[in-house]
């Protein structure tokens, strides 16, 4: 594993304000195509800590490496263009539309008209905003959010392996936001950049990042990935950070696959009904899950559906509601389990193929852990 | 449909018209249309000086108004611009006689003539550069730090951020400036006269001392044209030069 960012006591003092070390002896490794989140309240330093990789502010001691490279021996200008910049405000050129905005360091990097046209269309289809309306539009004419995905698009322009993202989501209504997180997560899974993204969000740092980077008064207090942190908070501090809820956190955080028990009992669809009721009694369970020849699922029996004449189960099979894909939360899954009656959750594919089952008492078990 | 496709066109047409109507009406009133033609050699003469005077102090004014202007925003000399600004701001209150009669009254101790049209241009440079110094300044300090900071952040150098960034988008201030001083400029000119400095003014003065109406307004009406010109052609300037993303909307309504 690469480690594309590392960090070797990196300190800031600010002149004119010596006292206080507005980062002090930061270290840590981030290994390539992961995200760091930086989180920590008002004035810790996450700011400063970012600002100092790309040399917006100059590092009073300490090392930082970029690939392997101190980034104090490379040329400023060529390291931040090679450098994916967010900053928490946007600052979309006015002056320019959308595709100039996007233009910017492409241009700078000689690339030739064609090819920056073709990318700005690319990365408008990234963000789902259709090019043809969206290219010639001036930053004015488009909503906050729409700029902001702007601003992502034009941090992405050269395609640089490194992103540094300053609040990018901070401007931005709940709703909003949570939808351009996961649509984020989405193309971040396509494109594998190594990115620091500071927030003061804590829900949104265990969500975004692969470790979060927890800094207190310039100190790094615990850097960890969300799973850990939330199960081994390092101190109280910590702890009262990721708040009273940290288990209703990890349920967030965890996916249904973690948790579910694979390969339940099934009965394919043509079996008679005589078969599943043995099965009922052997497993001494309540319902069987019915599926069809490729494991899709189809419904579910029970006794009382069985009671009625058939030669087939697929005759008495009897709908349900109760399942989700593998990648949803186990938050979501939960309170899918008390919605429905079935008692248990069946865990899906996209093709609706059964892949395993999930109760509370499975929950339980794994936030035990 | 038809109708309003017409009606830009008919609200552009209408002060034309009256202008001319207008413009007319004084001429054939006065007899000043009699002096003109009578005299139309020392029109075209004295036309001639007043463009010039207008055209070289206004490029004058420009330049060294929006290099000024951009110099005080850089690092290293942002602790002189309160000063400069406050030398701009009441020099920009020195009423327009005053500025002639300083020329005329100033360049002789500098051992330079205070008569002619240097010292009228000299006279009508200094009124007009304070706006566009101003303007400048402003503007440019108006830029909005998180577009500067994305710029830098992005990779820009500082020449490519005052040339791709501060100025264009400042533009519009910048041009307010210049509108101001090309009123100032075209208002002072005729004053250029009474230190030597030629053009319309001529016969505008003349008017009044003979308390010859008709030479007056030969005189006074070509130099309300040409301020009126002068504004347009800048309105129409800025429409080109200003980006689409930050012209006042009124400038979208009639795209
Ligand atoms: N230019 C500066 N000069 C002096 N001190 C500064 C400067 N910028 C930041 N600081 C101080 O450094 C510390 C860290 O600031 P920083 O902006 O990195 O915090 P932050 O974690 O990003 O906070 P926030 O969540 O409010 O954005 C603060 O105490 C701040 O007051
Ligand atoms: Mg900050």
């Amino acid at each position: 594993m690469n480690i594309m960012l590392k960090l070797e006591n990196v300190t800031k003092i600010y002149p004119g304000a010596e006292h206080i070390k507005a980062v002090d002896e930061l270290s840590f490794d981030l290994p390539e195509g992961e995200i760091c989140t930086v989180v920590g309240p008002s004035g810790c330093g996450k700011t400063t800590a970012m600002k100092m990789i790309n040399r917006l502010i100059p590092l009073t001691s300490g090392k930082i490496y970029i690939d392997g490279q101190n980034v104090n021996r490379l040329d400023t200008i060529e390291l931040r263009r090679n450098i994916g910049y967010v900053i928490q405000n946007i600052g979309l050129f006015p002056n320019m539309t959308i595709a100039e905005n996007i233009a910017v360091v492409p241009k700078m990097k000689g690339w030739d008209k064609n090819r920056i046209t073709e990318r700005a269309e690319r990365l408008l289809e990234l963000i789902n905003l259709p090019p043809e309306e969206f290219m010639d539009r001036y930053p004015r004419e488009l909503s906050g959010g729409q700029q902001q995905r702007i601003g992502v698009a034009r941090a992405m322009a050269t395609d640089p392996p490194i992103m540094l993202m300053d609040e990018p989501f901070g401007a931005i209504d709940p709703i909003n936001r949570d939808h351009l997180q996961n649509e984020f997560l989405r193309i971040q899974d396509k494109v594998k950049k190594t990115i620091v993204f500071v927030t003061h969000d804590i829900d949104e740092a265990i969500k975004m990042g692969d470790k979060i980077c927890l800094l207190k008064a310039g100190k790094l207090v615990q850097f960890a990935a969300p799973e850990t942190m939330l199960t081994e908070p390092a101190n109280d501090f910590v702890s009262d950070f990721l708040g009273g809820d940290r288990t209703l956190k990890r349920l967030n955080l965890l996916k249904l696959k973690a948790a579910m028990r694979p390969d339940p009992p099934v009965i394919m669809e043509e079996e008679s009904p005589e078969k599943a009721k043995a099965m009922l009694t052997e497993l001494k369970v309540d319902n069987l899950i019915v599926v069809d020849a490729e494991k899709r699922l189809l419904g579910y029996v029970n006794h009382e559906a069985l009671e009625k004449e058939a030669d087939e189960v697929r005759k008495v099979t009897r709908p349900t509601d109760s399942f989700m894909p593998a990648s949803s939360s186990l938050k979501d899954g939960l309170s899918e389990i008390f919605t429905h009656d079935l008692g248990y959750l069946i865990v899906v594919d996209d093709d609706k193929k059964v892949l395993g089952v999930l109760n509370t008492e499975d929950i339980r078990e794994i936030l035990r852990r | 449909m038809e109708a309003r496709a017409f009606s830009p066109v008919l609200k552009k047409l209408i002060p034309v018209l009256l202008t001319i109507i207008i413009v007319a009406g004084l001429y054939k009133f006065y007899g000043a249309w009699a002096y003109t033609t009578k005299n139309l050699a020392e029109f075209f003469r004295l036309t001639w000086e007043h463009l010039v005077l207008v055209i070289i102090s206004m490029a004058a004014a420009v330049t060294v108004g929006v290099g000024l202007g951009t110099l005080m925003t850089r690092k290293g000399f942002d602790h002189l611009s309160p000063a400069i600004m406050g030398v701009v701001n009441v020099w920009q209150s020195v009423p327009s006689l005053g500025v002639i009669a300083l020329a005329y009254g100033f360049l002789p101790l500098l051992g330079l003539s205070g008569i002619g049209v240097v010292p009228a241009l000299i006279a009508l440079f200094f009124h007009a550069v304070a706006p566009i110094v101003r303007n400048t300044y402003a503007g440019i300090q108006a830029v909005s730090k998180d577009v500067i900071e994305a710029a830098t952040g992005m990779g820009m150098n500082p020449k490519q951020i005052l040339f791709r960034i501060e100025l264009p988008n400042a533009l519009p201030v910048i041009m307010g400036g210049v509108r101001t001083s090309t009123a100032i400029i075209v208002g002072t000119a005729p004053l250029a006269f009474l230190i030597g400095g030629g053009g319309l003014g001529f016969w505008i003065f003349t008017g009044i001392a003979l308390m010859d109406m008709g030479i007056m307004v030969a005189g006074a009406v070509p130099v309300a044209l040409i301020a009126m010109l002068a504004d347009s052609a800048l309105a129409r300037t800025e429409k080109t030069v200003v980006s689409k993303g930050i012209q006042a909307e009124e400038y979208q309504v009639a795209m």
